[in-house]
């Protein structure tokens, strides 16, 4: 800790001027976009400097809300430009009509191992991988329902936590289920985002 | 703690990736697009020097997806006249 702190700090300080001068320089809307990406980054790498548990407590939410913006900026972008979907036949490639499958399977597989938030995510990148490729045709008011219900099931693991102490292990796997699913549940809508379903 | 090797790396790392993405040579969209995994992978080796798993792994996944993100929004201003 004696020495990597400081030469860490020096490292990201000297990263976060390049960064944000090559941002100043900037004057195209979707390269300050891309290049806010960069800066979320530096902030993670400055985070992750603390080197305990509260960085990694701390670098969650951050990833969340670093994700949620940049959905939400490229939206405004997209909408902004007034910019369409491009015509013609979609992107054909002949991995993926293969992969997805066994992608899918191994990531969610895996995810729901890991479980919590990070096997969520996980989880979520192979519900997205085989959506993207394969599109998608299933009700989404089931995949909203069951995103609320395991919600409430987070909430209610919490409430032994604070009533009944004795049975935090059965609260821990309740709760770290249910964020599992939640977690997957939203994030595989992004998986949806290309094929343009009717809630896009 | 010990500057380890992996740390190093990751400094190292950091500092191209971050030159790499705020000035990439041809500047389009798709290069500045691939430099940015630069500075991912710098984070990710200063991660494992500190021994971050749910953070790394939970850094893998959003990466994928915000990469998705990202090349949704390229795709359509490449395609727009």
């Amino acid at each position: 800790m004696e020495l990597a702190y400081p030469v860490g700090l020096v490292v990201v300080a000297a990263s976060i001027i390049i960064g944000f001068t090559a941002l100043v320089r900037e004057k195209d809307d979707l390269h300050r976009i891309l290049l806010t990406d960069l800066a979320e980054v530096l902030a993670l790498v400055l985070i992750a400097l603390v080197a305990t548990d509260l960085a990694e407590a701390l670098i969650l939410p951050g990833l969340v809300v670093g994700i949620s913006e940049l959905m939400a900026v490229s939206e405004v972008y997209i909408a902004k430009e007034g910019l369409r979907a491009p015509e013609g036949p979609a992107f054909r490639i002949e991995v993926m009509d293969s992969a997805p499958g066994i992608l899918a399977l191994i990531l969610v597989a895996y995810g729901i191992v890991l479980s919590g938030f990070t096997g969520g995510a996980i989880a979520a990148v192979g519900a997205v991988f085989y959506f993207m490729c394969r599109g998608h045709t299933e009700q989404f008011e089931l995949i909203e329902t069951v995103s609320g219900y395991a919600w409430a099931f987070w909430i209610g693991a919490f409430f032994i936590f604070m009533f009944l102490p004795a049975y935090w292990f059965f609260a821990v796997m309740i709760a770290g289920g249910a964020i599992l699913l939640k977690v997957m549940a939203k994030m595989s809508l992004v998986g949806t985002m290309r094929r343009g379903g009717p809630d896009v | 703690m010990p500057v380890t090797p992996e740390f190093v790396l990751g400094c190292i790392i950091l500092i191209i990736g971050v030159i790499a993405a705020g000035f990439p040579r041809p500047t389009t969209y798709l290069s500045r697009l691939i430099s940015l995994e630069i500075p991912g992978f710098g984070l990710l080796l200063i991660m494992l020097a500190y021994d971050e798993m749910l953070a790394l792994l939970t850094f893998v996944g959003v990466t994928a997806i915000s990469t998705f993100v990202l090349v949704r929004a390229i795709e359509r201003k490449e395609a727009a006249p």
